[in-house]
């Protein structure tokens, strides 16, 4: 399938992980340790080898991944000694933001979460647990990711490092808090067994940029939308993590604001042809993810009062409309064709999920599916030729002179 | 995998940060303190305002202003060596777009000026930013006047660092500073009713942010009266 719906799976914050089935921890009855997302096995061997290990982490198409990158290039790209006119200023201006440290003292928890967890029973229990535990590991991707580059940049180019560092504290805070969340519900999440176990994606850094500029700017939309619908309708908060999300999300906004910057220091991916199909290709890749993913999930945004579908559209259009500040072009989500596509895509979508059910040899399955791949790659390729949108930042964008602010 | 070169350390790391939600790395450091440096004008100086970004250049005109002492860093720090609070800085960075722009579409911009004013408070520290409405010093910025749309809106503040972040953030801005002898004078304003249309298809799943939110950030005296 569609390789370009593999990388983004770990993208869109809340939609990233695995089911968490296997309770690996026998001997602790009240304490599950998850150690990942299995495809739904019904009972864990109680001694599991380590090849029964290896096989329960099951990488799928929508599974999520880690990202790594060429650690070597970008200390390159990012080296003050080779490129002496990098633009540092708008790098000191962020790290005088994160080293502020807004969210400092905000991640404290309080009884209502037990409280309210335990009230959370039936399916919907279940939907929160997954909801807790993609979340999670969207978050500690992050995590793993910025404390590397933190690392390796270090020697060659200190503020950037710094940041890269500052970033992977509120990741690891934001991982720690959700993780926190699970043990309402009596699970934790083995953060250590997913780092190495794990499969990691590799991109260019290019590629990184892209991603995870629109990881951190989808994220903020998708945390201040349900934050702001449920303040609406509190009726539906079924439980006080979401009272958090608008101070978490200005933390992702700011990593966006951040991956914007490293773009603007590096205008060769930005400025050419090949720079707009990239960002036109990561923009889609990205909101069919999200939209197919969540459409799987109705469920988890209907418990909580919102319509997926409608939500989705709107983190989807203002997602946009922030990318397309930097972003040399951006798709026309706005286009009512944009959303038909989508919608084709989430039947299509279905159908695939619904042969996988079915009782076939893997043969036929394959057989089953190949139409309907080849369907789904049609409508991604329509909605990437769909025109797109020139766009960009004012400090490049070819309109700036005309424009009017 | 690239990765695993650092896995002890990085296990070491996550397991250290994620014991305790609000764990992290002392964010008080002093570096950065001062992204400019002023050298300090002869007090009662007649000059002019003047500009020292780039982004648009000619000269403004020259209106009589008095500089007064200079320019201590007001950056953004909790720094134990600030300097004493009697000398204040003479010199004032923006930000600037039309009206509708800064105070009804951009909403992010509402949470970022609540999330600092929040900390200003946590920490004690003096607010050093404004909002303002038609500001005066717009005169002298021809080349910037000429581009906007009016009614305009800057985010005026002392903190050049700051203002550098929001311009990032904010992208379709204008940009610039300039200097003036007193407060009350910097941030001077014509004072004018805004309003601006309703959205005419709002699909969020939310109300939009309540009109005169911007209240708090306008300069004390300038506080539009409620209609």
């Amino acid at each position: 399938m569609a390789a370009e719906m593999a990388l983004l799976k770990p993208i869109s914050k809340f939609a990233n992980t695995p089911r968490l089935t296997n309770p690996r921890a026998p001997s602790r009855p009240r304490f599950t340790t998850i150690r990942m997302s299995a495809t739904a096995q019904p009972t864990a061997p109680k001694k599991p080898t380590e090849k029964a290990k290896k096989q329960a982490i099951k990488e799928t198409l929508l599974a999520p991944r880690f990202y790594t990158t060429d650690f070597d290039e970008m200390e390159q790209l990012f080296n003050t000694e080779i490129n002496k006119n990098l633009n540092q200023a708008e790098f000191e201006a962020l790290l005088q933001e994160f080293k502020t440290d807004y969210n400092q003292t905000h991640f404290v928890r309080n009884k209502e979460f037990k409280e309210a967890a335990d009230k959370i029973q039936g399916p919907l229990r279940q939907i929160f647990v997954e909801f807790l535990e993609r979340s999670c590991t969207a978050e500690f991707s992050g995590f793993l990711l910025y404390k590397e580059l933190g690392r390796r940049l270090k020697k060659t180019n200190p503020v950037v490092a710094e940041i890269f560092s500052l970033m992977s504290r509120d990741e690891a805070r934001h991982a720690g808090f959700l993780n926190k969340g699970l043990s309402d519900f009596n699970l934790a999440l083995d953060l250590g067994f997913l780092t190495k176990a794990r499969k990691y994606t590799f991109f260019k850094p290019k590629f990184i940029f892209y991603a995870t500029y629109l990881s951190e700017k989808i994220g903020y939309w998708r945390y201040i939308t349900i934050y702001r619908h449920l303040k609406e309708n509190p009726e539906y908060r079924l439980y006080p993590i979401f009272k958090y999300f608008e101070n978490w999300c200005q933390d992702e906004n700011r990593h966006g604001d951040f991956f914007s910057a490293l773009m603007k220091a590096q205008p060769q991916f930005l400025n050419d042809w090949k720079a707009k199909l990239w960002s036109r290709f990561f923009c889609l890749s990205v909101y069919v993810t999200m939209y197919l993913n969540d459409c799987q999930r109705t469920a988890f945004y209907e418990g909580i009062g919102l319509n997926t579908k409608e939500f989705d559209m709107h983190v989807i259009i203002e997602t946009n409309r922030t990318t397309a500040r930097i972003f040399p072009a951006v798709l026309d989500v706005e286009n009512p064709e944009f959303k038909r596509k989508l919608d084709r895509m989430v039947v299509i979508n279905e159908k695939l999920i619904a042969v996988g059910e079915t009782e076939d040899i893997p043969l036929v399955k394959n057989l089953k599916r190949i139409p309907l791949i080849a369907a789904l790659a049609s409508e991604l390729l329509a909605a990437y030729l769909m025109p797109p949108i020139e766009s960009g930042s004012v400090d490049f964008a070819e309109f700036e002179p005309q424009l009017v602010y | 995998m690239a990765m695993s070169s650092g896995g002890v350390g990085l296990l070491g790391s996550a397991a250290a940060l994620l014991g305790s939600p609000v764990a992290g790395t002392s964010m008080r450091g002093h570096t950065n303190v001062a992204m400019w440096s002023c050298p300090l004008p002869p007090p009662f100086r007649h000059c002019d305002l003047r500009r020292h970004s780039s982004s648009l250049s000619s000269p403004p005109p020259s209106p009589p202003f008095v500089v007064a002492v200079a320019a201590t860093d007001s950056s953004n720090q909790v720094s134990p060596t600030q300097q004493p609070s009697e000398s204040k800085s003479n010199k004032y960075h923006f930000v600037v777009a039309n009206a509708k722009f800064m105070l009804d579409e951009e909403e992010h911009f509402q949470e970022l000026l609540f999330e600092r004013l929040r900390n200003y408070g946590e920490r004690n520290k003096e607010q050093d930013f404004w909002l303002v409405i038609e500001p005066k010093f717009l005169d002298n910025f021809p080349n910037i006047t000429k581009r906007l749309r009016r009614p305009a809106v800057a985010l005026v503040s002392t903190n050049a660092t700051w203002i550098t972040f929001m311009k990032l953030r904010l992208d379709r801005v204008l940009a610039d500073s300039y200097e003036a002898d007193s407060l009350e004078e910097a941030l001077a304003s014509n004072p004018i009713h805004v309003e601006f249309d309703k959205p005419a298809n709002w699909v969020a799943p939310y109300p939009k942010y309540e009109y005169g939110w911007w209240e708090p950030f306008l300069p004390a005296g300038c506080r539009e009266s409620k209609v």
